[in-house]
Parts: structure tokens; C-alpha cells; sequence
């Protein structure tokens, strides 16, 4: 071969060289902490207005997001009194800026402060729900010949006898002058019998809430630094004790490590993969390197567009993207390792040899990538740019590198012909027999294909986290066999009223475990508005109750300050605000009460605890959601994954079109059967073995095709006289199947199921064009 | 994902019976203090000093398992009648006191070192906040149930009146916040057997327990352990 002119060589080279220092200087310049986002939710699409991703949204940029569970402990003096150290520890946290609030459990100051609110003003915040519930009985019971004043006297009467019986009665005896209705008394029965105290009470326990956002530098390092600087400054260490707390930075911080660590081991063993098979193909390995600077320049490129393209670009797609060599090489080895067609040919003319089917190959795949840009899925829009935009750096960079090279030449290894078994017309019987499985599977297994996305399989599983999680969580009351519900709406008012109905929901499941939530704090609008009427309705309420304390033995005038409370509440004017009476409760939530409900913005949601696992999912139209069902976004993947599933066949559409365009109907034929086949095969396989499939085995499908459709094509002219396929697509496709074997071991579900995907269609395509040079019909 | 769910609130870890009875105990505070009126006959004793007591004091504290029969009347301010409650009381060294109610409601509660817990008739379990006020509660009671008086001398004055072999003990609070939590205290028996025992702040805000068919030295089966105590 002749090689280039030394002027454009070095033209080409200059040209190189720009665009690596163009690219390099652009990346330089990023601030990436605002660039690339680690969080997950920034994988779902912005404008996703599902319930649950509402509800997430709030909740992982609220204050629920940002709190910090501590749990102190003494191993060898377990009945220790750990107060004075953790109120200790707590002031240290607090004096940190990262620090927004810390309070040491069982501390009483914090609980009195809510409790004396709700005495206060118990006949606002309570009475609303009590009077309503007393009409929905009264109503539905038999009556009262006396009417509802009479009826209603003579049963908080009976209630407040009953209650003399129980034994928090003798520490709660001060409060009754002013509460005989038992409002206070009632809602401490409700709300502690689903919430039992786990372990032996919260001395030793601390709740905090950083500034910061638990996914953001600022919500970590400078709060792990101020636990640290507490730890120390408490004297937790000195005193031989064990600290354990629990966080979602820890989580975040762990994930992105551990994601980082990904990249780094998944760019090494995919590299090794590919030297290690191109050993067996290449006779000297250290022309490889050759390859290098296409890799790279692929991969910059890749880069550089995407974050140009994108405001924020999600870390995944790095870490998928970093197989884009394995990819990126196919074009090299093809241009590194083509014979000259006669002795001395040209690099131009080679290049214009071997152009339609490098073109075909590479922007038949980018089209149908970038396909992927009308996806829902921010994650799959900026994969498809990725692997597009590097894709297309590879080919022009192939093309240029070994322009400006002196003697671009891959020597590759002789192999010896297949065994005469195989050409004999048993072996081609046996091969046939084979084909036909494979076809009987191929047409027969994706029937049996299940399918599970969730979200959660976006990230990386950190055991030992959760382990301590629990743990933690555990000793704050947590209960592993209970479940906890979201009740969300738009406005408080509906909130309330769906919480509401949630409950009558619970209460008339049969054997469903009752619910506790801030909705016994918090009364609906509608109690609220009917106050003043049912107020109105009880003008003989009064002198009815005094009579029927004393028919039950009781002195009526020790009950007077309760009486005089009822007269003024007559005189008052009716609630006219129903949120700024909400706001009022919401002000005086602190510490761990304040998780329990957002009363602050839309999406506004109660959490509801339940003691027992409940059965099932609330009907949709009780706006509720059970946290498990929120942490898997199950529903809301499957949609888009059958949007990704369209996409992908569009796209497939579109290459097969181009195909056909291109080459004559036999050959185009062939070009789109050998990608389709191996993918059905592999899919019928793992439908078969019962293997659940996710929305990234659908993307990994996709590639699978686009890389198996590059062999097709560079593996055309040699099929037509029946060779052996060129050596180049037989390493490509061994290097592409080994690189992506690399990630089917990644830590991270997803990753692992598309590198599975990917390896298996590329050898299976392989193996479809090896065997056609011998099992074909009227072959030799 | 995980982060994500882990950002979900959870259960609160404050309790509202613990608000409540931290309210109470606010409002109580807020009561006046006992009275020292001083009562016929009764005559300052010092629990380790005094021989004749001693003798008494070492014969009521039974180092094994005790168990008794009790009926509780609780008299509040607004009602004539006091409230009555039966059940039995079991003491397990090392384990602490339980009050097993059987009328009018079943219900257990459970003094012990790691503070009070109540359970109820199908099992369900609460247990009352680390309060310093609880536990004092919680914890006199247990001593005077024990008949620790070696310990509860440090918390109060002693005064007794025997007649007989019949006796009386009156516990004065030596701190005012101590008063405020648990009133006055007043043990009566005769011989080796406790019979009554009085704790409250006034004749009409008090609780009266007669206890009854008292055993000693039992032996207490798993099953009794596991139902009574923690």
C-alpha cells in the first residue's frame, strides 16, 4: 500500500490533533459536580406526572430527604443511662453549620412543647373529628328518643367512666377537669397502639436533619466531617461506646463511590478482554495500540457531544457508555486489518473500497440510536447520543488515524479450516438439527418471557448499608412486619379527605391492621366547615352532660373549666381558613413529627403506619401508595419500557430499511436475518430458563442488533463465496462479546443484564456466520 | 434506588402517650405540694438504726418470688366511688414487679429496670418514655413492693406505728418534686405480711391496695415469666 502524501498527513494528523485538544479543553472546563447528576431520580423525565413520582420528588427534596438517625449504645453495660451523652452529642451536631436541628429522644422538653400545643388547643385541632365521628355513630346507630345533646352526653360520660379503669387514667386524672371528652386520652391510645416503642425505650437515640441535600457534596462530606467532630467532642469513643447511624447521603455517598470504583474496573477488564482476544487473532499484539487513539478519540468524542447536548448527564451513562470501545474497535480492526486488494493499492482507494460498507455499518446503527432521542427516559435520550456521537468518532477517526500512518497494516493470525466433520453431510445434518432448535426456540421462548423493571435496579445494592439501616431504624420504633402508606393530592384539603377515606378503607378490611397517621392531629375540612353546625345542634349539650356525670357518680362542677372552654368556643367565629388552621398544627410539628405528613406545598401527603403488613394495593382513587410500590416505580418502567420496546423497533425498522436499499434483496435479507434470529434465540433463551427481563435487556437487545448487523454486513462478500468470515468481524465480534461479558459481572443490575444481553447476540451471531460458510445448502 | 426509599418518612419516634403524660405531669406539677400534716402515734424511725423495725423490715423482704392477690381502689377528686381493679401482683427478683389487672380489664404492667411497660389483654405492648418522672413512679413502686425500705430511706422520711403485731409505715417525700410524682406513701400489715398500701396526694386524689393471700418462695414457670414479665 501507498501510503499518503506527507502534507496530508500531517493535515490529517492537525486535524487529530484539534479535535483532542478541542475536546480535552471543552471537558476541562466542565464543573462537573453541576454536569453530571448521581441522582436516580433525575433518570425519570422531568415532566412525569404520576402520583408516585410526585410523591417521590417531595419527598427526596423535602426535609424527609435530609434526615439523620443516631443510636448510641454501651455493648458491655447495655442498661447504661446513654441520655446525658447523647444530649451531649447532640449539642456538638448542632453547633455544625451542615446541621440544621439535633435533638437527643426522651429528652422531655421537645415532646412537652407538642403536648402542651395540643391541650391547648385541643377543642380546634380535636374536637372537629371527635363531633364528627360522634354524628356518624349517632346516625348510624338506633338513636336517641332524647336527641343527639342527650345521646352524646351520655356516651362521653360512659367513656370517661371506662376510662377510670385503664391505667394510664391515674397520670392523665389532671387533664379531665379540662378534657372530659377524652380527646387527649384518645389520641395517645390510637396513635401508640399501632406505633409500639422497638427496643427498651429511646434513651441513646438522636434525631437530626442536615442542610444540605443528602445527593448534593454539601450533604455529605461536610456532615460526615461534623459527625466525626461530635463523636469526638461528646466523647463517644472515650467512653467505649458505639455509635450507629443511618442517612440517605451515607447511601448516595456509598452509591456513587461504588459506581465510580464501576467505571474504573469495568474500563480495565473490558480493555484487558480485548488485548487478551486479540491475542489469539493479531500476530504482533503491540501493533494494537494502534487502536488506542481511535478508542480514545471515539470515547472524548462521545463525551464532549453528549455534554454538550445536555444540560445534566446521568453517571450511568458513562458507566454504559465505557463499552462503547468495545464497540467503537469494530471499525479499526476492519480498516487496520483489510488486505490490500492488490500490492501497493493506495489508503484512499482502499478507504473508498471499503466506505459503503462502513457506512452502511455505522450510520445504519447511529440512525437507529439516535433514534432513542424520542424517548420518555432521560437516562436512554443521552445513551442513544452517547453511543451515536461515539460511534461516528470512531469511523472518522479510524479513517483519519491510519491515513497519516506510514504502513497501516494489522497482520492477523492463520487460522486452520473448520473440521471435515462439519463439512461432511453428517455434520451438516447435525448443524441443521441444531438451527432447527435453535429456530423452535427462537420462535417458541420469548412467549414465555416475564417481565420486572424497577428502579431500584438502577443502583447499586449496598447490603451492609441496609443491614445497618435497619438496624438503626429498628431502635426508633420501625417495625419490619408493619406497612407504611403515602396519601398524596394536590391540594391539603383533599389530602385529608383522601387520608380519610383510606382509613374507612383499612377499618372495613376485615382483618387489615388499623392505621395511625397525623390525620389524628390534623382534622379534614369538611369536619372542620361542619363544626359551628354541629356546635349549634349541642346548645342543650351542656346541662345534659352535667346530668349525666351525675348519674354516673360523678361531681358535674368539678368539670366546669371544660364547660366555661365550651362556652367560650360558642362565642368564637367559625374557622374561616382551612389552611392557615392547618399551617397553625404544621408550625408547631418539630423533630420526627414533622416527617409524618407534608402540609406545606403540593404535593401534600399523610403518611399512614399500620402495625401488620397490609394485603394489598389501596384503590387508586384513595390516592394512596405503599412505600414498597413507590420504591420500585414497577408501573410506571413497564411504560416506558414499552415505549423503549417501539422505539427499538422503529429503530430496527430503519436499519433493515437502509439495509435493503443498499444491498440486493438476498443479501439484505440475509444482513437483517442474522441480527433478528440471534436476538430472538437469546431472548427465547432466556425466556426458557425463566430469566426476568428488564427495560435494559430491551436496550442491550437493541445494541446486540446494531453490532450483530455490522458483522452481517462486513461478513457479506465473504458469504457470498462461501469463506471463511474476515478476520476482522471474527475478532470484533469475539473482543465486542468479551467486553460486554465484562459488564454481565457488574455490580449494578442493570448494567450486568445489558452486558449479558450484548454478549450473548454478538456470539450468537458469530456463530450464525461462521456456520453458513458450511451448513448452508449446496455448500461444499 | 434504594436512597430513594430510604428517604421515605417512617414510623415517628416520639409517641403521643408520651406528650400526654409528659402534659400531665406538667399540669401536676403545677398542683400544691403534699401537706405535712403529721399523724397520731407515728414516730420517725431510721430503717438501718432501729432494731425492732429491722427485725420487721428483714422479715417483709422476701428474697425469692412473691406473689399476691390485690384489689386497687383509685378515688379521684370527681367521683364518689373510688374505681376498683383486682389482680394479682407477682415480684421476680432480678425481673422486677408485675401488676397483672384481671378486672374489670385485663391489662399487665411491668416495673423493671428498663422502666414500665404495659400490655394488654391480646399482647399488644407500650411502653411509657424514659421520663425521670416515670421512672421515679415506677421505680418507688417498685421498692415499696419489695420492701426495699433500706433504699427508699434515701427518698424519704419513715415514720411507724405499731400496735400489736399489727404496723404502719408513712413515707414522706424529702424532695418536693418527689411529692409531686408520687404524693404520700402509706404501707400497713400485720406480722410478715403487707396489707395495705396507700400512695397519693390528698383523701380524695389517692389509690388504695389491699393485697391478699400473699405466697413467698414460689417458683415461677416459663410461661408465667414470659406472660408477666419481660
Amino acid at each position: 500500500m501507498i501510503r499518503a502524501g506527507i502534507t496530508s498527513r500531517l493535515a490529517v494528523r492537525a486535524v487529530l490533533v484539534a479535535f483532542a485538544l478541542g475536546s480535552a479543553a471543552w471537558l476541562g472546563c466542565l464543573d462537573y459536580a453541576a454536569k453530571i447528576s448521581t441522582s436516580v431520580l433525575e433518570l425519570i423525565p422531568p415532566g412525569e406526572q404520576t402520583r408516585e413520582v410526585l410523591v417521590m420528588r417531595s419527598l427526596a427534596e423535602g426535609p424527609q430527604a435530609q434526615v439523620l438517625l443516631f443510636a448510641l449504645a454501651d455493648r458491655d453495660a447495655p442498661q447504661r443511662s446513654l441520655g446525658a451523652l447523647a444530649t451531649a452529642f447532640a449539642d456538638e451536631l448542632r453547633r455544625s453549620p451542615a446541621i440544621a436541628e439535633a435533638v437527643a429522644l426522651g429528652v422531655p422538653a421537645a415532646d412537652e412543647a407538642l403536648g402542651r400545643a395540643l391541650f391547648e388547643h385541643r377543642l380546634r385541632w380535636l374536637l372537629p373529628a371527635w363531633l364528627a365521628r360522634m354524628h356518624r355513630e349517632y346516625n348510624g346507630g338506633p338513636g336517641n328518643e332524647a336527641g343527639f345533646p342527650a345521646w352524646m352526653a351520655e356516651r362521653a360520660a360512659a367513656d370517661l367512666e371506662r376510662f377510670l379503669a385503664r391505667p394510664e387514667a391515674v397520670g392523665m386524672q389532671e387533664l379531665l377537669s379540662r378534657d372530659p371528652l377524652l380527646l387527649l386520652p384518645t389520641l395517645a391510645h390510637e396513635g401508640e397502639k399501632m406505633l409500639p416503642l422497638g427496643g427498651s425505650g429511646r434513651e441513646g437515640l438522636i434525631w437530626a436533619r442536615m442542610r444540605g441535600s443528602p445527593f448534593s457534596e454539601e450533604g455529605q462530606s461536610p456532615v460526615f466531617a461534623a459527625i466525626e467532630q461530635a463523636r469526638v467532642a461528646a466523647g463517644i469513643d472515650r467512653e467505649g461506646l458505639e455509635l450507629k447511624w443511618t442517612g440517605l447521603n451515607r447511601f448516595a455517598a456509598a452509591s456513587r463511590a461504588r459506581i465510580e470504583s464501576e467505571v474504573r474496573w469495568l474500563n480495565l477488564f473490558s480493555l484487558v478482554a480485548v488485548v487478551l482476544c486479540s491475542l489469539v487473532f493479531v500476530r504482533r499484539i503491540l501493533q494494537l495500540l494502534h487502536l488506542v487513539p481511535v478508542m480514545l478519540l471515539s470515547l472524548l468524542g462521545a463525551w464532549t457531544v453528549t455534554t454538550l447536548v445536555f444540560e445534566r448527564t446521568h453517571i450511568l451513562v458513562f458507566v454504559l457508555g465505557s463499552v462503547l470501545g468495545g464497540v467503537a474497535i469494530d471499525y479499526g480492526f476492519y480498516l487496520f486489518m483489510q488486505s490490500d486488494a492488490y500490492e501497493g493499492e493506495p489508503y484512499g482507494r482502499k478507504l473508498r473500497r471499503l466506505l459503503p460498507s462502513l457506512l452502511a455499518s455505522c450510520l445504519t446503527t447511529t440512525l437507529g440510536f439516535l433514534l432513542l432521542l424520542f424517548s420518555d427516559l432521560p437516562l436512554i435520550r443521552q445513551l442513544g447520543v452517547f453511543v451515536a456521537a461515539g460511534l461516528l468518532c470512531a469511523l472518522g477517526a479510524a479513517m483519519l488515524y491510519f491515513a497519516q500512518l506510514e504502513r497501516p497494516r494489522l497482520e492477523a493470525r492463520c487460522f486452520p479450516p473448520p473440521p471435515g466433520f462439519l463439512r461432511s453431510r453428517r455434520g451438516r445434518n447435525l448443524c441443521r438439527a441444531l438451527a432447527a432448535c435453535a429456530a423452535a426456540v427462537a420462535l417458541a421462548g420469548p412467549w414465555f418471557v416475564t417481565w420486572r423493571d424497577d428502579i431500584r435496579q438502577l443502583d447499586l445494592p449496598a447490603d451492609d448499608l441496609r443491614a445497618n439501616d435497619a438496624a438503626v431504624r429498628s431502635l426508633f420504633g420501625d417495625q419490619a412486619d408493619g406497612s407504611v402508606f403515602l396519601t398524596a393530592a394536590p391540594s391539603l384539603a383533599e389530602a385529608r379527605r383522601k387520608l380519610e377515606e383510606f382509613h374507612a378503607w383499612i377499618a372495613n378490611g376485615g382483618d387489615r391492621s388499623r392505621g395511625v397517621s397525623l390525620g389524628l392531629i390534623v382534622p379534614t375540612e369538611q369536619a372542620v366547615k361542619a363544626l359551628r353546625g354541629h356546635l349549634a345542634s349541642l346548645e342543650a349539650f351542656p346541662a345534659e352532660f352535667r346530668q349525666a356525670l351525675g348519674r354516673k357518680g360523678m361531681t358535674p362542677d368539678y368539670f366546669q373549666p371544660f364547660l366555661e372552654d365550651w362556652r367560650q368556643m360558642l362565642g368564637q367565629a367559625a374557622e374561616g381558613d382551612y389552611q392557615a388552621l392547618v399551617a397553625e398544627i404544621d408550625q408547631k410539628l418539630s423533630g420526627p413529627f414533622a416527617l409524618l405528613a407534608n402540609l406545606r406545598s403540593s404535593p401534600y401527603w399523610f403518611l399512614t403506619k399500620t402495625a401488620a403488613r397490609g394485603p394489598a394495593a389501596p384503590p387508586a382513587e384513595l390516592g394512596t401508595i405503599g412505600l414498597d410500590q413507590l420504591g420500585s416505580l414497577n408501573e410506571l418502567f413497564r411504560r416506558y419500557r414499552w415505549s423503549a420496546l417501539w422505539l427499538s423497533l422503529a429503530g430496527l425498522g430503519l436499519v433493515i430499511a437502509s439495509v435493503f436499499c443498499i444491498y440486493p434483496s438476498r443479501r439484505g435479507l440475509r444482513i437483517a436475518l442474522i441480527p433478528a434470529s440471534s436476538c430472538f434465540l437469546i431472548f427465547g433463551a432466556f425466556g426458557i430458563a425463566g430469566q426476568q427481563l428488564n427495560l435494559f435487556h430491551l436496550l442491550g437487545a437493541f445494541l446486540g442488533i446494531c453490532l450483530s448487523h455490522n458483522y452481517a454486513i462486513f461478513s457479506a462478500e465473504t458469504s457470498a463465496t462461501a469463506s471463511s468470515p474476515p478476520v476482522p468481524v471474527r475478532l470484533s465480534a469475539v473482543s465486542t462479546a468479551a467486553s460486554f461479558g465484562v459488564l454481565a459481572f457488574s455490580g449494578i443490575p442493570v448494567v450486568s443484564a445489558l452486558g449479558l444481553t450484548v454478549s450473548l447476540i454478538v456470539l450468537t451471531a458469530l456463530v450464525v456466520i461462521e456456520a453458513e460458510t458450511f451448513a448452508g445448502p449446496g455448500r461444499p | 434506588m434504594n436512597t430513594i426509599q430510604r428517604s421515605a418518612p417512617r414510623a415517628p419516634a416520639a409517641r403521643p402517650l408520651a406528650l400526654l403524660l409528659a402534659a400531665a405531669a406538667v399540669l401536676a406539677s403545677a398542683q400544691p405540694p403534699v401537706g405535712e400534716g403529721a399523724e397520731q402515734g407515728f414516730v420517725r424511725i431510721e430503717p438501718a438504726r432501729d432494731a425492732d423495725w429491722r427485725a420487721l423490715f428483714a422479715g417483709l423482704a422476701s428474697p425469692g418470688n412473691r406473689q399476691a392477690k390485690f384489689e386497687e381502689r383509685r378515688y379521684f377528686p370527681f367521683r364518689r366511688d373510688p374505681v376498683v381493679l383486682s389482680g394479682e401482683i407477682r415480684i421476680s427478683p432480678g425481673r422486677g414487679l408485675s401488676l397483672s389487672y384481671l378486672a374489670p380489664a385485663r391489662n399487665v404492667v411491668i416495673v423493671d429496670g428498663k422502666g414500665l411497660l404495659l400490655r394488654n389483654e391480646v399482647g399488644e405492648e407500650r411502653e411509657a418514655p424514659p421520663d425521670d418522672r416515670i421512672r421515679t413512679a415506677a421505680s418507688t413502686l417498685a421498692r415499696l413492693l419489695q420492701v426495699d425500705l433500706a433504699a427508699l430511706g434515701q427518698d424519704f422520711e419513715i415514720h411507724g406505728r405499731r400496735e400489736g403485731s399489727t404496723w404502719s409505715l408513712l413515707l414522706r417525700p424529702r424532695q418536693e418534686a418527689l411529692a409531686g410524682i408520687v404524693g404520700r406513701i402509706g404501707l400497713a400489715g400485720e406480722g410478715t405480711a403487707m396489707r395495705r398500701i396507700t400512695m397519693g396526694r390528698s383523701a380524695a386524689q389517692r389509690i388504695e391496695i389491699e393485697i391478699t393471700d400473699a405466697r413467698d418462695g414460689l417458683l415461677f414457670t416459663a410461661d408465667t415469666l414470659r406472660q408477666f414479665f419481660r
